[in-house]
Order: structure tokens, then sequence, then C-alpha cells
């Protein structure tokens, strides 16, 4: 097979970004769309005279790592898919904070995936049959039909609660 | 009075004269009470105080002890528990705000299991919120606020066992148990000069423990030495039918007894010679005695380094997904937000995004490395390196950048589930204490016990203890 042209990109590829750019299309407020993408692939490039105001581009957070295009989308669509579930929870230092955040987190799953990995090789997560658990001991026939409790009933008043992890 | 060093007597020194009626129980309890209010929240090494427990289950101790109903080394033994094991009855809050009131109505099977034992339940340690399961900015992310490191109170105790760390120097409590998913337990016993067993993946029970990264998680102790942590492994380990990740029987019992001599074989230590990227210059003088000390005591011990792969990065995505697995409920109703750390209250947003199919890739990657180790368990015994490039940070450090250098050994060791131990090795020249981290094979606990005690036999800095003010 022959080598890719620098920049060329794969059908799969080519799909991954349309599918990014149309989930976040899609799910995101309007707003968030337009007032928080970053310079990536999702966004059309704008003509110099479009260009974010120095403010704006003052919002970026500090420390962001360098990604590739590929990647940085996306990270973009990762921190769109936050505003677009969660948008209203977070301060804007929050959001900053996030969007910084969402890019840290790529260069550690782009490393993952370029580890090499076989078909043949396994994967560390087996279901364990659950073989040794002895049967729960009957009730006792009850003398008279218990009161059926409705789904959602109140615990008892007694201050503690009884989850297990 | 009781002398200071009576706090700092090994549980196997304690447990001799409790056995003889030497030392009551019940004074015993009372004086370690007595400590811990004094000095347990200038350290904020406590979530609370369990002093009606304790007296009730020391009294106990003591009747039996007299009727010559000896149970073994721990019975009227107090410890702490980390605040994010059950007890019955008594607030468990994870240290985070969202469960501040919660209260279980069972307890944890390592609380059961040390009740069996007759240890005396002196009070439940402060901890990083959710373990740090949410990542932290701040040794403050912890309901009761930064634990504070006994031998310098500027400076932390390491998290997210922060509390268990600070009780064991402090000599609150003769011993304390910690959880790891990922440094938890070594981090805390290096800053704060304590022996500290991370046990292999399934040997104990985390039935009625918070679960952060349920493939990851697991419980050790954190006490005055190895072979003090070799004694309460081996009541805490032992399969459990309600934790489904516990090993079958065989596999997950530990037996430890005085007659498992030192020398009942003789060791290979492998000097991991690429553990940290970079070192403290104080630690790196205290690394470089402590390899010519290991060469002296285990004459065949030489150079070695880790498989070289993206461990880190494993370790980060599988902890990360599990993590929001486990408080997804805590992300999707924006409780997150009652958090006390300013990383807490987001990270969890970021790791929610991450793909099932990167999870995969991490555990297919997890298998490979777990072979790698095996080949390289193959030609040592042990490995050894120090348990932290820096001695203990400021209180008011900033751990995102500065805390967060890669860790191989540790993401290796947690994502292998292999045991590791550490145990004190020098102390900086702001004396601070330094850690020496022994890691082995799966199932292997025993050998990274009989290192530590090794080493402990040739040195005294597990005897040092803090000057409290």
């Amino acid at each position: 097979m022959p080598d890719k042209p620098a920049g060329a990109i794969s059908r799969r590829e080519f799909a991954r970004r349309a599918a990014i750019v149309s989930a976040v299309a899609s799910i995101a407020p309007a707003g968030a769309v337009s007032t928080e993408l970053s310079s990536s692939a999702v966004q059309t490039p704008q003509p110099a005279s479009q260009a974010p105001a120095p403010a704006a581009q003052s919002q970026l957070p500090p420390n962001m790592p360098k990604l590739s295009p590929e990647s940085q989308a996306e990270a973009d669509a990762r921190f769109q898919s936050i505003l677009a579930q969660y948008g209203n929870r977070f301060s804007e230092e929050q959001k900053t904070d996030l969007r910084r955040l969402c890019a840290a987190a790529q260069p550690p799953l782009d490393r993952l995936r370029a580890y090499p990995v076989q078909n043949a090789d396994g994967t560390a997560l087996y279901l364990k049959p659950l073989f040794e658990r002895e049967k729960k001991p009957k009730p006792p026939a009850a003398s008279k039909p218990a009161a059926s409790k409705p789904a959602g009933a109140a615990a008892p008043a007694t201050g503690t609660t009884a989850a297990k992890p | 009075m009781p002398s200071e060093e009576l706090f700092y007597l090994p549980i196997t020194e304690l447990a001799k004269r409790i056995e003889s009626k030497q030392v009551s129980p019940v004074d015993l309890t009372q004086l370690y009470l007595k400590r811990s209010e004094k000095y347990g929240p200038r350290l904020n090494a406590y979530a609370r105080l369990t002093p009606e427990i304790a007296l009730a289950q020391a009294q106990t101790a003591e009747k039996e002890i007299r009727r010559g109903h000896y149970r073994g080394p721990l019975h009227g033994i107090p410890y702490a528990a980390k605040d994010l094991l059950a007890v019955k009855g008594v607030p468990t809050t994870w240290g985070a705000k969202p469960y501040a009131n919660q209260v279980f109505d069972y307890d944890a099977t390592v609380i059961e299991h040390l009740n069996r034992a007759g240890a005396v339940l002196i009070g439940k340690a402060s901890m990083i919120e959710l373990a740090g399961g949410m990542n932290y900015r701040f040794a403050s992310a912890s309901l009761q606020g930064a634990a504070k490191n006994p031998w310098d109170t500027s400076c932390w105790t390491c998290g997210s066992s922060s509390g268990s760390g600070a009780i064991v120097a402090a000599g609150l409590a003769a011993f304390a148990i910690g959880t790891e998913t990922w440094g938890s337990i070594i981090c805390p016993s290096a800053f704060c000069g304590v022996s500290g067993l991370r046990p292999t993946y399934g040997r104990v029970s985390r039935y009625g423990a918070m679960a952060l990264a349920p493939s990851m998680d697991k419980i050790g102790p954190m006490a005055r030495s190895a072979e003090d942590c070799a004694r309460i492994f081996a009541v805490l380990a032992g399969h459990d039918p309600k934790d489904h990740g516990t090993l079958l029987v065989d596999k997950a019992a530990f037996t430890y007894s005085p007659s498992m001599e030192l020398k009942t074989r003789s060791l290979t230590v492998g000097w991991l010679t690429n553990a940290w990227k970079t070192m403290d210059p104080s630690v790196a003088k205290i690394a470089d005695a402590t390899e010519k000390i290991l060469r002296k005591t285990f004459p065949s011990a030489h150079r070695v380094a880790l498989p070289q792969g993206p461990w880190d990065d494993v370790g980060n995505v599988t902890m990360g997904i599990e993590g929001a697995a486990s408080f997804r409920s805590l992300i999707q109703t924006g409780q997150v937000s009652e958090l006390t750390d300013p990383l807490s209250q987001i990270n969890g947003y970021v790791n929610e995004q991450l793909s099932g199919a990167d999870y995969l890739q991490a555990q297919r990657i997890r298998e490979i490395l777990q072979k790698k180790m095996a080949d390289l368990f193959d030609s040592f015994d042990v490995l050894a390196t120090v348990s932290q490039p820096l001695p203990a940070t400021p209180l008011d450090f900033n751990l995102e950048t500065g805390l967060s250098f890669p860790d191989s050994l540790g993401a290796i060791g947690n994502l292998c589930g292999l045991p590791a131990l550490s145990v004190p090795c020098g102390y900086t020249e702001k004396h601070l204490p330094v850690g020496l981290q022994f890691v082995a094979r799966a199932g292997d606990d025993f050998g990274v016990i009989l290192a530590a005690r090794t080493y402990q036999s040739h040195t005294d800095w597990h005897r040092r203890h803090p000057k409290l003010a």
C-alpha cells in the first residue's frame, strides 16, 4: 500500500471528523458552539478581519498542550460535549479550566492508541462466573401477607442509609 | 505520665506486653485517645474519634485476656481506619461533603476481620475527598482540611490516606488502615516515615469500602515496621464472597508467624534505574546511600530497568473512566460542585467523556504489561527504588503542576496488582522522611515483607519519630 501524502486523511478519519462536527452541531446550544469553539478543524477559518478580538483570545487557557489538528478537534469536541450536557453549571473560570483539561486529556489518549496491539492480545477484563454464592434460605411462611411497600418509599427515619458500595 | 516511647512501640512489642498483662488494653486505649484528642485536630488527622466503640472493645479485650483467651497479636491494639471503610452506625464520609452524613448499617469486611482479631477502633482517619477519584489540586481537598505532616506541620502527609499517615507517624494509634488505587498507601508512608503495605490486588476484601477504580482498589496496613504490616495483613487477607474481586481461598490467605524467620529464602533485588525521570537532590543523595546498603544486604542485588511504555497513560485512562463510573451520579446531578477542591469539582466531567474503546485499549495494553512484568520477575524477586522522588511538599503546593511527574512504577504496580511495601530509608537535611519501596510479583507479598524486614534489621530509620509541638 503506498504511503499517503502528508496531510492526507483516510476515509475513516474523514468520517470520524464529520461525525464529531455533526454531533457537536446537533447537541451543543448554538450560543455555546459559536462562542466556545477554538481554532481547530471544527471551526471554519475566518478572514483576518473577522478573527477573534484579543480579549477573546486571552480567554484561552495557558499551558495548552500542542496537539495535531485531529487531536485538537477531538479535545474541542469533548469540551463542547460537556458544555452541551452541563454548560449552565460552570463559571467562565471553570470553563477555561475545563477546556485546558480536555486538551490535557488528549496526549495520553494519543499515546495509548498508538501502542500496537494485535487481535490476539487479550484484554484484562474477565467475567468471573458467580459459582460460589449460596442460595438464600427460603423465608419462613408468613402467617399473614406482609404489607406491600410502594416503590421508592422513604427509608425509616433512622438517619442512616443502607447503600452498599 | 507514660513515656513518649510507649506510643511508638511496634505491635510486636505491644502485643507481648498485652499478652503478659503488663499493659492493659483499656489503659492503652485511653492513652492513645487522649493523645489523639490533643494532636489529632492539630494535624487534621481524624475524620472522627470513636471513643465509645474503642472503650467497649478495649474492655472486652481486657476481660478476654484476663480469662486467658488471647486472640493474637492485634488483641487490644488501638488502630484507626480510613474514613472510606464502613463502620456500622458511624458516619463514613469518604472525605467529601456530599457524603458528610452517610451512615452504613454494616461493617466493612476488613473491620469485621479486625473486630474478630480483637483490635480496638479508636477513630476514622481523615482522607482526600473520594480518595482523589476526581483528581485534586491542593492538599486541602478534604472535608477535614489539609492533613499536616507530623515531621513538619507546614508540609503535607500526601494522600489519599492522609490521616492514616499522620496518625501512625504521630503515634496517635499503633497502626492505621489505608487504601491505594494509585499511590495512596505508598506516598503517605514515604512522606510520613512509616511502613505501609499495598497488598496484591484481590487479597483483601473491599466489601464496605468506597469504590473508586474497582480494577485497581486495594486496602492495606500502615504501621511502624514491615513486621507489623505482616501481622496486620495476616488478619486482613482472605477470600470474601462479598467482594467478587478477591482471589480464591488458597491465593488470598496470608499466614504470618514469628517462626517465619529471616533468611528463609535469599532474595534477588533489582535496583531500578529508570523509575523516576528526575529526583530532588536531597532524595537522590539518600537513594545512592540506600542502593549501597541494599547491595551489602542482598549480595545478588544489581541494577535493572523497567520496561518502557505508556503505562502512566494506561493507568490514567483506567482510573479516570472507572472513577467517573463510580461517581457518575455525583457528576450527573452536579453534586461534584460541593467538593472542596477546584479540580475535583470539574475533572469528573472530562473523565466521563472518555470512550469505552479507549478503556478497552488500555486493558489490552495492561495485559501486555502484566506479561512483561512476569518476565522481569523471572530474574528478580523484588524491585526497589525510592518511594517518591521528592520529600513532603508544602501544604499550599499546587499538586497538579508540582506532583504530576510520571510514576511508571506506581502505574505498573497498580495496573498489575503487584504488592509493594514502603519503609523509611533516610531523612533530608530538613528532617523530612524518604521512603524506599519494594515491589514483587503478584501474590508474593511475603517477598516484599521479607525484603523490607531484612532491610529494617540492618537500619533504624523506622525507629525514629517526630517531636510533636
